[in-house]
């Protein structure tokens, strides 16, 4: 019976097939919740129990892309997916047909919440942007939110997501102090860096979209000059552009070589003061040009001339066990003091530095721990203005803000939280491949 | 990307539901690109390569948190090599012999003893204009391998069948003119290949991962169109895929990734795209 063959039969049948699987549904369910008394079904009959596929979740939260829409229809229509036991036949290579199975998935995995990459302050409009690197938006609340721990959530002020932002994969962020407008760079699929004007709501076009390499990761501008920098993780680069640039605009002057010891660059900040650059690296090292020649180094902050091109090595480079730098993500400075500020994400940590920091230094102050909110702080922001300091957590959908001062176990003066509270994230960051541990029955998705 | 992990999920976890444990951090030696992976049910391991050091890492199959591989193959003896776009980011494992298989820039696939560890020569180099191996010059071509039938599938997407430098939008490559080119498994040197699966019927592409399932002679691999296509393995010329699951029609997502569960006759789709798992019942290809 080819596809297709059957579709007034399997309607007539309908009716039958459904109340049976529901039967049978309630006894498998009776079964995996290790039921043992005697139900108003009646007593046990049941002779073999073959596992059906789950029918996840009936009820989903708003989508809100085209493609979570459609996932979330299908959940919805899940119970029928389940009753689709019609065969489809392989057609032979003579044949010259395909067989096309249109079951709907009987599983889904995906977070619903945002997954908040990095933060920025914007100085004229007192709020707080986070980049949600999970539903592709760009949220902005106020400055003085800070969620009940009651609430499941905190309202935005505003929300810049949809087809037409062309957000995806976003993670560097840069708020232009004077306009307020938005610099958002994607670290994957989008390959550019788009503006958005200050106070942009819903689904608006950038203003501005430059093309720039593959695998950005952060940015920060030199206000003085009108250069903006964007760092490129592998290979391994930093970009300078004007910071107006646009569309196919080349970059000013480019930082790479081996020289530099740019190992999966990842953070950016600048000292425009003392004109000094500083980058942070995982130390994921290699030429794609040369065969074998992979390596691994200890992470390391970098840091440069302000103007630093080519093949320019480190002025000097914070390195070594005491640092406790493990996976850094976004850098912010104090421009008053020049102390460094660190989102230390797997370390679960802020770390602080002086400026002038070289070597195996421990850092000057560490907040961590358990009064904290970290949860994997991947983006960090120095509001100068209101002396604070604000971090974005991908582990728990939050922002966290501190006193520029605080140290040890602070606890968070404010928190803008997105998910209910004690929620962990999913933490997806473009799962592009599975594999299946028959042993444990257990999926094993990597970003 | 932002924060790489390997994430592990229940096989039965829903929307938002958390992973029971996640691989990351300095000491695992793990980086972002990741586009395939591997458990070798063998010997209770991970397999995954690391894409940015040109390395393969090999865990505990229970690893969890912060921990360091058992064992790191990497050095100039290897002749690991990625490319600026892919890094070297793709790889299938051989549970059966015991065999890490990676393809590599210049249209080469490399094999390794998964007990390999440091700066190690491969055991095999496939590579040579009669192999017919066609990476694009940003991305590698794809591999799976069938251990039971003794064959190695190469996927083949660059020159004629496609790729990113054919301004495919670098995104998958292929998208309909790859080519799945069918060796011996243990084929070594300019071997030439079995068959070759390749035409305009056979709407090849846009799936980083080969799969097979030895016991049909099944080999699972992206289909045009967002699509996750079967071939036997005795397909060859311009077969159209037995079976295709439209997944992108279906649900809105293209596929990225797959795996296999035959216990409970499953297809496992990874969609890089949009952050989502999906798991499809596909009995036909089990039973």
């Amino acid at each position: 019976m080819r596809a297709g063959t059957s579709k007034s039969r399997s309607g007539i049948l309908a009716v039958a097939v459904t109340a049976i699987g529901i039967l049978f549904l309630f006894a498998v369910e009776r079964q995996e919740s290790k039921i043992t008394s005697e139900s108003a079904l009646g007593s046990p009959r049941l002779v073999s129990i073959e596992e059906l596929p789950d029918l996840g979740d009936i009820c989903v939260s708003q989508p809100t892309t085209r493609s979570s829409s459609m996932i979330a229809a299908l959940q919805d229509n899940n119970l029928f997916s389940a009753f689709q036991e019609k065969r489809v036949y392989a057609s032979s290579q003579e044949g010259g047909q395909t067989g096309d199975v249109t079951r709907l998935p009987v599983r889904t995995i995906r977070d619903t919440y945002p997954i908040y990459s990095s933060v920025a302050v914007d100085p004229l409009r007192d709020e707080v942007v986070l980049q949600d690197t999970n539903l592709f938006g760009i949220k902005v609340f106020n400055r003085l939110e800070n969620t009940p721990s009651d609430a499941e959530a905190a309202k935005p002020k505003r929300v810049i997501q949809g087809p037409k932002t062309l957000n995806e994969y976003n993670n560097g962020l840069y708020i232009d102090p004077t306009t307020g407008n938005i610099h958002s760079v994607a670290m994957d699929t989008a390959d550019s860096m788009i503006v958005f004007p200050g106070g942009a709501n819903g689904d608006v076009a950038p203003i501005r979209k430059l093309n720039t390499p593959h695998r950005n990761f952060a940015t920060a501008a030199n206000e003085e000059k009108g250069e903006i920098y964007i760092t490129i993780q592998y290979p391994p680069k930093v970009m300078v552009y004007r910071k107006d640039a646009n569309g196919n605009d080349k970059p000013i002057r480019v930082l790479e070589g081996e020289h530099t010891k740019l190992y999966d660059t990842h953070g950016i900040v600048l000292d425009v003061k003392k004109n000094l650059m500083f980058v942070g690296t995982w130390g994921n090292a290699s030429d794609y040009k040369v065969a074998g020649t992979g390596k691994f180094y200890p992470p390391s902050i970098n840091v440069y001339p302000l103007d630093a091109s080519g093949d320019t090595p480190p002025l000097r480079v914070i390195q070594g066990s005491k640092t406790q730098l493990d996976w850094a993500g976004g850098m912010s400075l104090d421009p008053d003091n020049g102390n460094l500020y660190v989102a230390n994400d797997v370390g679960n940590s802020i770390l602080v530095f002086h400026g002038t920091d070289q070597g195996n230094v421990a850092p000057a102050r560490i907040i961590k721990g358990n009064k904290s909110g970290l949860s994997h702080p991947a983006g960090i922001s120095v509001d100068t203005k209101n002396k604070e300091v604000w971090v974005s957590n991908m582990g728990n959908s939050s922002a966290t803000c501190y006193s520029l001062t605080a140290n040890g176990n602070a606890a968070p003066s404010r928190t803008i939280r997105s998910a209910p509270l004690g929620r962990t994230s999913v933490k997806f960051g473009k799962p592009q491949a599975v594999a299946y541990d028959s042993k444990r029955e257990q999926y094993l998705v990597p970003n | 990307m932002n924060t790489p992990q390997i994430a592990v999920f229940a096989r039965l976890a829903k929307e938002n539901t958390v992973p029971v444990r996640a691989l990351e951090g300095q000491r695992t030696m793990i980086s972002r690109t990741m586009h395939s992976l591997a458990y070798d049910s063998v010997h209770d391991e991970i397999v995954v390569n690391s894409p940015l050091a040109q390395a393969i890492l090999m865990f505990r199959g229970d690893a969890n948190g912060e921990e360091p591989p058992l064992r790191v193959i990497q050095g100039p003896r290897t002749q690991i090599q990625g490319t600026d776009y892919d890094g070297n980011d793709k790889m299938a494992f051989d549970d059966v012999h015991g065999e890490i298989i990676i393809p590599v820039a210049g249209n080469k696939v490399l094999v390794f003893s998964r007990d390999a560890n440091g700066d190690v020569e491969p055991i095999r180099v496939l590579s040579g204009p009669d192999t017919q191996i066609r990476g694009s010059v940003r991305g590698h071509p794809l591999v799976g391998v069938d251990p039971i039938n003794n064959l190695l599938i190469v996927g083949s997407t660059g020159g004629q069948g496609g790729g990113r430098d054919e301004g495919e939008g670098g995104r998958g490559g292929g998208r309909g003119r790859g080519a799945l080119v069918i060796f011996d498994r243990t084929a070594n040197g300019n071997a030439k290949p079995k068959a070759v699966i390749q035409g305009p019927h056979t709407a090849l592409g846009g799936v980083a991962t080969i799969q097979t399932y030895p016991p049909k002679g099944w080999i699972i691999a992206g289909s045009a169109g967002g699509s996750i296509g079967a071939w036997s393995i005795h397909d060859s010329g311009d077969a159209p895929p037995r079976w295709r699951i439209p997944v992108q029609q279906i649900t809105g997502v293209a596929p990225s990734g797959v795996a296999l569960d035959p216990v409970h006759k499953e297809l496992i789709i990874a969609s890089g795209g949009r952050n989502v798992l999906l798991t499809f019942y596909w009995p036909e290809i089990f039973d």
